[in-house]
């Protein structure tokens, strides 16, 4: 589809994006800097990063589809299921995570509860996050093949070499750093599709006349609750309050940005300013989406299809380059930063947590790194017969992860704002709540009121198992629960102590 | 679920979003200065991010009940 110029700008893209990358091997000196960035990250680069780590390739196809298909209401997920919970992350969650000392959201859980829900959580994250890295890069090969014409597997290779030099050698500091030229790559190609197509479609006032005349709800963000899809009250109960926090407040590779953070106000005002990037976020498909609704003369066969129509129909030789390095960028970003979280999940929670305990530090950093090649080869190998062969397995592990979200939501919120919680009422809330979980899905229930009931019976579960066992002892929850947070110099100890990475 | 609450006109959407939106800028707004401010160079008030929570909140309710 793209050639010349567009081509040029591609693979300007791809090296420029492999030399900055590689240029922060230089600073990883311990595996604090390769896991955590050397907890020097400033709030600017914290919250581009997560935005560019959020977006992925199938927001832009996928979500410019569902965009032309259903109109903005499919920007509920950037802003209801997304902002509220974003400033909730910021000041409640953010700022515990940051002051335990934890490298990852698992090894928070085992400080406020016990080894066992670090353990599970730890788990199902690090699977999670492994089969997600296969499948990006099956999008990457798939997005090349079809823009360039290049053969699969050499777009998987390029993206597996660019993406796994850098993360391997650069660590966190060059995933993030990275992901800012790449989120800067794509709203600089979102603006300018915003432009040409208010300019095709004589603004704003001739988007909206043109789209509702044959569809006169597609400018309402809330739709009637006997939507397939998206029914308001599942909007604001299952995906406000339940799902989207658990996203911006548990997913660990949001929230790793956050714990390299250089102070816990960088850490809080990162996360509050990705909130406001996020805002932006619907200019990059939702909008594409309406004006092909607006212009394509016959419908498309395939909703999928209108990114692909909008950049051969609306954009420019050079534009078509540049929104089409946004698309690798999209798909860069969220590769280097799921390798990242995924090899820290592997070798805090997992090897470091249960096998190989005192080592010295250069041996983790060594097995990070390691750790890395190994899950880039294994992602590339995947790719293909995980997304194609055994579709199953990724399918099985997301509805796995729906299922754990509400009950993770609730373990985590109790442990922060309940100093009564227990470790058996964490344990007890977290399977109890994935019970309830498979048992309404297995009813056939909306999956936005599965997360909502299954966070409500986890909280419940964990109130009363806490209630009936022996609460923890004070000492442990210093510093680990909101308003023992008390500025006398034995928590401070403790908490500088964590930081440094002790227990 | 939704059988039951079928009848519930599509404004109250707009009346429980917007309820919301409220609740979390309010719990923001009453967050300690002290544990707002923890790690921050200084105390200027640009550094207060319960203004920018408000902010950022304040568009969304004003996108929300546009649209």
């Amino acid at each position: 589809m793209i050639s010349g110029i567009d081509l040029f700008i591609v693979i300007f893209f791809i090296v420029g994006v492999f030399v900055v990358g590689v240029y922060f091997k230089k600073f990883i000196h311990t595996s604090e800097d390769y896991f955590l960035a050397g907890r020097k990250l400033t709030w600017w680069v914290i919250g581009m990063s997560i935005i560019g780590t959020n977006i992925g390739s199938y927001d832009y196809v996928g979500g410019a589809g569902a965009a032309y298909d259903v109109g903005i209401a499919q920007a509920n997920y950037e802003w209801i299921g997304a902002i509220p919970a974003m400033v909730i992350s910021a000041l409640l969650f953010v700022p515990y995570y940051w002051r335990a000392g934890a490298y990852t959201v698992p090894e928070y859980l085992g400080k406020r509860y016990s080894q066992p829900v670090r353990v599970i959580e730890a788990l199902l994250w690090g699977s999670f996050l492994v089969c997600c890295l296969a499948i990006f890069f099956w999008a990457s090969g798939l997005m090349i093949n079809t823009y360039v014409g290049w053969p699969i597997w050499l777009g998987i290779l390029i993206t597996a070499v660019v993406v796994g030099i850098y993360t391997v050698t650069g660590g966190l500091t060059a995933v993030a750093m990275t992901d800012v030229i790449q989120l800067a790559i794509m709203l600089v190609g979102g603006f300018a599709v915003a432009i040409i197509g208010f300019h095709e479609v004589g603004g704003w006032g001739g988007l909206v006349e043109k789209v509702t005349v044959e569809h006169p709800d597609h400018f309402r963000l809330f739709l009637p609750l006997d939507h397939d899809t998206y029914p308001w009250l599942g909007m604001i109960l299952g995906l406000g309050l339940v799902l989207s926090p658990a996203w911006w407040c548990c997913h660990q590779a949001i929230i790793q940005r956050t714990l390299g953070a250089r102070s816990e106000w960088d850490a809080k005002a990162g996360m509050l300013s990705a909130a406001f990037l996020k805002m932006l976020v619907p200019l990059l498909y939702v909008l594409p989406g309406l004006f092909v609704l607006a212009l394509a003369a016959e419908p498309l066969s395939d909703k999928d299809q209108a990114l692909p129509w909008a950049i051969k129909n609306m954009l420019p030789a050079g534009l078509a380059g540049l929104v089409f390095a946004a698309f690798l960028a999209a798909i860069f970003s969220s590769v280097d930063s799921t390798l990242n979280s995924a090899v820290t999940i592997w070798t805090r929670d997992i090897y470091q947590n249960l096998f190989v305990k005192k080592a010295p530090d250069k041996h983790y950093l060594n097995f990070g790194r390691g750790l890395t090649m190994v899950f880039v080869v294994l992602g590339a190998l995947l790719a293909k017969p995980l997304t194609t062969s055994f579709e199953g397995i990724y399918m099985a592990m997301q509805t796995l992860l729906t299922f754990f979200q509400g009950p993770t939501l609730a373990t985590v919120l109790l442990g922060i704002m309940w100093a009564r919680a227990t470790r058996w009422g964490g344990l007890s809330g977290l399977l109890g709540g994935v019970a309830c979980s498979v048992t309404l899905h297995m009813t056939g229930m909306n999956f936005l009121y599965v997360a909502w009931w299954s966070f409500v019976a986890a909280l419940i579960i964990n109130a009363i198992v806490s209630l009936l066992t022996k609460p923890e002892p004070l000492e442990k929850l210093r510093g680990l629960v909101y308003g023992l947070v008390m500025k006398d110099e034995h928590v401070q100890n403790s908490l500088s102590s964590r930081v440094e990475g002790g227990e | 679920m939704a059988e039951w609450l079928a009848d519930i006109p599509l404004y109250w959407a707009k009346i429980i979003g917007t309820i919301f939106f409220v609740s979390v800028m309010i719990w923001a707004l009453t967050r300690p200065k002290d544990y707002i401010f923890q790690g921050a160079p200084d105390r200027r008030i640009w550094r207060d991010l319960r203004l920018w929570a408000v902010v950022v909140l304040l568009v969304q309710i004003i996108i929300y009940l546009g649209f």
